[in-house]
């Protein structure tokens, strides 16, 4: 069994976010990077799935980007992932979700994977579509936002979450793409043993160019911090008036008061 | 005629044969009972504690005959140290004989227990005899009668007991039996300086001298039996400890105190690191365990033991016994127990204490490294979280690493990648950067530095967590980590001293990141500002206060920093009031040992038990020296219930609250 | 121009989001057409064409049967717009039919700024407007940020579309209800906290209600769960849970910053406190200043109107 896992690096959520030169994505100097959390569970899913089958499966992780995707890459393989590809894109912030979804399906084409796991989405883009997608351009089965995942016999039956802790429970054959969500497994620490081993694995490094679709089908318009929302609006005086304003604010600011 | 006496009288010389064939028995039983130790102690990894015998042989000297560890705790510690005395002394004039009657009389034909000397030797054995007796049953009535709290008394406990007051008393009546016989109406006058014999062989005044004499062979061999029964029980019983304590004195650890090792995270040639089996520990680790008599001086310091957690560091060195001596094949992390462990604040007070002294911190360390550094283990969920928070943003917060220095804002300080001119690098830690109430500290720290014509340079966003935390939970690669890009930024900037406001960030920038290479001089703030008052760069406006003040764990027990900061606060004009346990007694606010960033989930609360402490001395305010402290403190007032009855504070917030005197 | 919304149907019925389709369709000023998986007494009240495929022939979640449906109903109607809610089913289907027609898709769209579509990223702290280079474009919005107002009314014109035949890889076996789970506060949408400022555990109950009148959870600070007024499983922080729901309302809580931590990621927060000066302050987009005790009740009663 060949599994691939598809890893990004985002920044870590809490930094602050500026705006970069061509205003359409962010300044990357005083960010934080740090695997993409959905992703964190791909590795883990890929991981326990090779343990369970006694080893035998080989989990090549893959990452799009510039250098620093090394880094949760390394995590990657110390987590347990055997061996990794870079696919090299300084520029992998201007690709839409299409363009990278292109670059993993164009590497694995001839591959042979048959199981593709990645995250349901990053925590930057929040586009949700790579995976899909990937599975559409393979022309393979594919699950999304899967909160239980088991393998039996060459089939999986895995739980999707869908909204109000409602799960829908599906089966299928492999090859197959599954985007993974919060709550599928926790995601092991690396022991140092393992970080060790890890620095001895294969990284091969490719330019996505030679993979990806030439053109984007969507763009970036304009990357702004939000208005403010009134954040540091401060309310003092009178209960009931306070009490008013809020539900006035509450209703024009967010989707939870009607 | 002249003082002495008849060695051997009414037993006879004939006894001299048989008595050193038993002697010689009971010291084959003796030798072979450490002699089968010694495998054991060779389980563990192989660890030189032979160096720099000149420092070795006075420690040793000094905690053996002065009991210098023995009498830190007083009452029983006296008890200890007397008796050790007057049987000690007792053990000399047995040894004073045997080289007179046995080597120096028949050799040489000196005889030299006579006259002055005698009297001077008899009177001084048979007060040593007395005070033994007296000491043994202070400490028989301690613990058979009036037994504290966590006192566990065994099978040995008996026996020692029972055989040394037998020795005792029957040495005496041996003594008032010869004395009835031969002393106290032949020659009174000598008598007079055997009073305790004197008074025993009173008892035998009306008895015949057949009686007499019969009486004294019987005892004499009696006596001689529960000696040399007592040579051999040694090893196999508790009372080992008399080597083996003795001993643990010289192989003291003499590194400053609280050095770990630096594990070299490059080498996994044995595929294993810490410790997960006694083999994983060094042969000193199962050595300490022997040398345990269970006086339960740690367990009653241990604040985590003291609140209701599973840990006692008494425990843990018996179990490391326990599992070295009888399953050595067993899991070490299993039989102490993971909550066990984890429960550790490091606090350092056990081992302070320990008359043995055990290392019990380093081994609960091992323990730690080995879950964590090989099974990804954490106390807690929350304890990962925060780690992989340090991983990426060098704070246990998850905050922006790029705003670590924005508490520095519109204040005179130097970020150092702008402009590195500076006298000191103030290294604020994670606390004093981010937490709002801990912030206070590092501005109050910058308002001292700048009255008193101080230059403070800081990091800004190149600084990281030191690491402490974590390391002392066990991940020493996120502790090499975190710590190597602090050197090399320490380094760029070709800084001579830093200061910290916290204690754990100063003890592992002075302590543990020598073996990485830092070497520059690092001080806390609080021995850094009485240099500043004493040296009139800083003028206070003393204004009267009222305070207890606590001592942080890593500045007092393990720097030895005790009366600086009590100086400083009292010359910004505060009032101590002591809380019972201070200084090197002093109960840890439940933050150290990494303990900061778990939950406390089992027992009692330990900064709630220390908030309640420093409540008591009626002092209104809680003067601490450690971001770690205050933020424990803060926590244990509102939860404890101490609110608007005490209030914490640093001593960095104390004195920039008083800056300015003109005289 | 014309929007093909997808709308929902899940265990018999239409879901009550479907209508924030047409609410967005409208806004938007398009036509629309509405292509539904489901039974024809689940057809959405709209003045539509409706192309309906009947669900009960191939289960209700069928990736591949559904994406043949939404195309067969673009074939027909030759949408600029096709628009799914960003939902489980919507983020799993419209990927497929956007790779399918190599059409561009913008997810999770919060709001349209001057015709231009916007969406929320890093975690909501940016938003970014994306275009779309494709001659069709797949729309996925965000649940809620086009809320239907009114009663849905309007004659469908229902157009049947025939069961395609097609193998599937993945076979549906059914739906696990919700697991009997105290509280899950990483899913909820509204928390209200309770912190230590409630005073007493007689006080929780006010801040529950208002919970309960904003459809949400209770949560609540260490103090308070460490005190035991409230469980530990609502508890909020890094030694909690991490939470990041849509709405916040901190209630008598300070900000410790073991709580921030937990919380700060939370869309929208009001804190409700004595203290001006409070940490919660720097995290929150409201500060009230008062008395939660007295705030918290007179709030609840206005929402509950």
């Amino acid at each position: 069994m060949k599994i691939l896992v598809c890893i990004k690096q985002v920044p870590d959520m809490e930094s602050k976010f500026k705006v970069n030169a061509k205003g359409v994505w962010y300044e990357e100097t005083d960010l934080a990077f740090r695997m993409n959390e959905y992703d964190e569970y791909a590795v883990e899913q890929a991981v326990q799935l090779k343990e369970q089958l006694g080893g035998g499966p080989e989990v090549t992780v893959l990452s799009i980007g510039p250098d620093r995707v090394l880094e949760p890459v390394k995590k990657a393989l110390a987590m347990g992932c055997d061996r990794a590809v870079h696919l090299k894109d300084d520029d992998s912030s201007g690709k839409d979700p299409w363009q990278i979804a292109s670059a993993i399906a164009g590497f694995s084409r001839d591959k042979n994977f048959d199981l593709i796991f990645t995250g349901m989405q990053s925590q930057d883009r929040g586009s949700a579509q790579v995976g899909a997608i990937v599975s559409e351009l393979l022309g393979c089965a594919c699950v999304t936002t899967v909160v239980h995942f088991a393998f039996n016999d060459g089939i999986v039956t895995a739980k999707r979450e869908l909204e109000g802790g409602l799960k829908c429970i599906v089966r299928f054959r492999l090859p197959a793409v599954v985007t993974c969500q919060l709550g599928l497994n926790k995601p092991r620490y690396p022991t140092l043993p393992n970080i060790m081993k890890a620095k001895k694995k294969e990284i091969v490094s490719q330019a996505a160019a030679g993979f990806a679709a030439t053109e984007a089908l969507s763009g970036t318009g304009e990357f702004y911090v939000p208005a403010k929302k009134g954040r540091g609006i401060i309310l003092e005086g009178d209960v009931n008036e306070m009490a008013d304003r809020l539900i006035g604010i509450l209703k024009e600011k967010t989707t939870v008061v009607r | 005629m002249e003082a002495t006496r008849e060695i051997y009288w009414n037993v006879g010389h004939g006894v001299v044969l048989p008595m050193y064939g038993f002697f010689f028995l009971a010291a084959l039983v003796f030798l072979y009972g450490f002699y089968r130790r010694l495998p054991a102690y060779r389980r563990g990894k192989a660890l030189n504690r032979l160096d720099r015998l000149r420092e070795r042989i006075p420690l040793l000297l000094k905690n053996l005959f002065l009991q210098v560890r023995v009498l830190r705790v007083f009452g029983p510690g006296s008890l200890h140290a007397f008796f050790f005395w007057g049987f000690g002394l007792l053990f000399i004039g047995t040894l004073l004989i045997m080289a007179q009657v046995d080597f120096t009389q028949p050799l040489f034909g000196l005889v030299f227990l006579k006259g002055a000397f005698y009297e001077l030797f008899s009177l001084v054995l048979d007060v040593s005899g007395l005070v033994a007796i007296v000491m043994l049953g202070g400490l028989l009535v301690r613990r058979f009668f009036v037994r504290p709290k966590g006192l566990e008394t065994i099978r040995d406990d008996y026996l020692s007991h029972t055989l040394l007051f037998a020795i005792l008393v029957t040495g005496f009546v041996v003594e008032g039996l010869r004395m009835a016989a031969t002393e106290i109406s032949a020659n009174p006058g000598l008598a007079r300086f055997s009073p305790i014999g004197l008074l025993v062989g009173r008892l035998f005044a009306g008895m015949s001298d057949a009686g007499l004499f019969l009486a004294h062979r019987v005892l004499w061999w009696v006596h001689f039996f529960l000696a040399m029964g007592f040579i051999a029980a040694i090893p196999y019983t508790k009372l080992r400890h008399i080597f083996l304590t003795s001993t643990n004195y010289l192989f003291s650890d003499l590194a400053p105190k609280g050095t770990i090792s630096t594990i070299n995270i490059e080498d996994d040639s044995s595929g294993s690191f810490g410790a997960a089996a006694v083999s994983e520990l060094t042969w000193k680790d199962i050595f300490d365990a022997d040398a345990c008599t269970t006086c339960k001086r740690c367990q009653e310091r241990c604040p985590a033991f003291a609140t209701g957690k599973p840990l006692s560091p008494m425990k843990v060195v018996k179990q490391i016994g326990e599992v070295a001596f009888t399953k050595p094949q067993a899991g070490l992390i299993e039989t102490v127990g993971q909550d066990a462990l984890w429960a550790c604040t490091t606090c350092r007070a056990c081992q302070e204490i320990c008359p043995a002294n055990i290392e019990h911190v380093t081994k609960i360390l091992e323990m730690r490294r080995n879950l964590s550094l090989m099974e990804g283990a954490f106390p807690g969920d929350e304890v990962r979280i925060a780690s992989e928070n340090i991983e990426v943003n060098g704070n246990p917060f998850g905050l922006a690493f790029a705003a670590r220095g924005d508490w520095a804002e519109g204040l005179a300080v130097n970020v150092m990648e702008r402009n590195s001119e500076a006298d000191i690098l103030y290294f604020p830690g994670c606390y004093a950067s981010f937490d709002k109430r801990n912030r206070e500290i590092a501005r109050s720290f910058v308002q001292i530095c700048n009255a008193a014509g101080v230059k403070a340079g800081i990091l800004g966003k190149e600084e990281k967590c030191c690491g402490e935390p974590v390391r002392k939970l066990g991940n020493e690669y996120l502790y090499q980590t975190t710590a190597a890009a602090n050197i090399e930024a320490i380094k760029r900037y070709g800084v001579r001293k830093i200061v910290t406001t916290c204690p754990h960030c100063f003890n592992t920038l002075r302590g543990d990141y020598r073996d990485l290479g830092l070497t520059i001089d690092v001080e806390h703030a609080a021995t850094f500002i009485k240099g500043l008052i004493d040296q009139g760069r800083l003028r206070l406006k003393p204004g009267s206060f009222e305070f207890t003040y606590h001592d942080s764990c890593y500045l007092g027990r393990y720097r030895d920093i005790i009366d600086e900061p009590r100086a400083v606060l009292k010359a910004a004009g505060g009032r101590l009031r002591e809380m019972e346990k201070s200084k090197y007694e002093s109960f840890c606010c439940g933050g150290g040992g990494g303990r900061v960033l778990a939950e406390e989930k089992l027992g009692t609360r330990i900064n709630e038990e220390r908030t309640r402490m420093a409540q008591a001395t009626g002092a209104p305010l809680l003067v601490s020296n450690c971001p770690f402290c205050l933020t424990m403190f803060e926590d244990g007032i509102k939860t404890g219930g101490s609110e608007g009855k005490l209030k914490a504070l640093d001593l960095t917030e104390i004195i920039a609250a008083r800056i300015g005197g003109r005289d | 121009m014309k929007a093909l919304l997808v709308c929902e149907y899940r265990e018999g019925k239409l879901l009550e989001g479907s209508y924030e389709l047409i609410s967005f369709a409208d806004r938007l000023g398009v036509e629309k057409a509405i292509v539904l998986v489901g039974s024809e007494n689940a057809v959405p009240k709209a003045d539509a064409r409706v192309y309906l495929a009947n669900a009960a022939a191939w289960a209700e979640y069928n990736p591949e049967i559904h994406r043949k449906i939404v195309l067969e109903a673009v074939q027909r109607e030759s949408p600029d717009y096709i628009v799914f809610l960003h939902s489980s089913y919507g983020w799993d289907l419209a990927p497929r039919v956007a790779a399918a027609l190599k059409a561009a898709q913008i997810s999770e769209v919060a709001s349209l700024q001057d015709g231009k579509f916007e969406v929320s990223c890093c975690n909501g702290k940016m938003r970014r407007t994306v275009t779309s280079a494709t001659e069709r474009t797949v729309v996925t919005i965000q649940a809620g940020a086009f809320s239907f107002s009114g009663e849905p009314r309007g004659v469908p014109r229902v157009e049947m579309i025939a069961p395609p035949v097609a193998a599937s890889a993945v076979e549906f076996i059914g739906y696990e209800a919700a697991e009997k789970k105290d509280v899950d506060l990483a899913k909820a949408a509204v928390i209200v906290s309770a912190g230590r400022g409630v005073g007493k555990k007689e006080n929780v109950a006010a801040i529950d209600a208002l919970a309960k009148a904003l459809q949400g959870e209770l949560g609540a600070s260490r103090p308070v769960v460490d005190a035991g007024w409230v469980p530990h499983s609502h508890q909020v922080g890094t030694t909690g849970q991490t939470v990041s729901p849509k709405l916040y309302v901190a209630c008598g809580i300070s900000g410790a910053i073991q709580h921030l931590a937990g919380m700060k990621k939370s869309e929208f927060i009001v804190a409700i406190n004595k203290d001006k000066d409070a940490p919660i302050g720097e995290v929150a987009d409201v500060l009230v200043v008062a008395d939660v005790n007295q705030f918290v009740p007179a709030l609840t009663a206005k929402l509950r109107k």
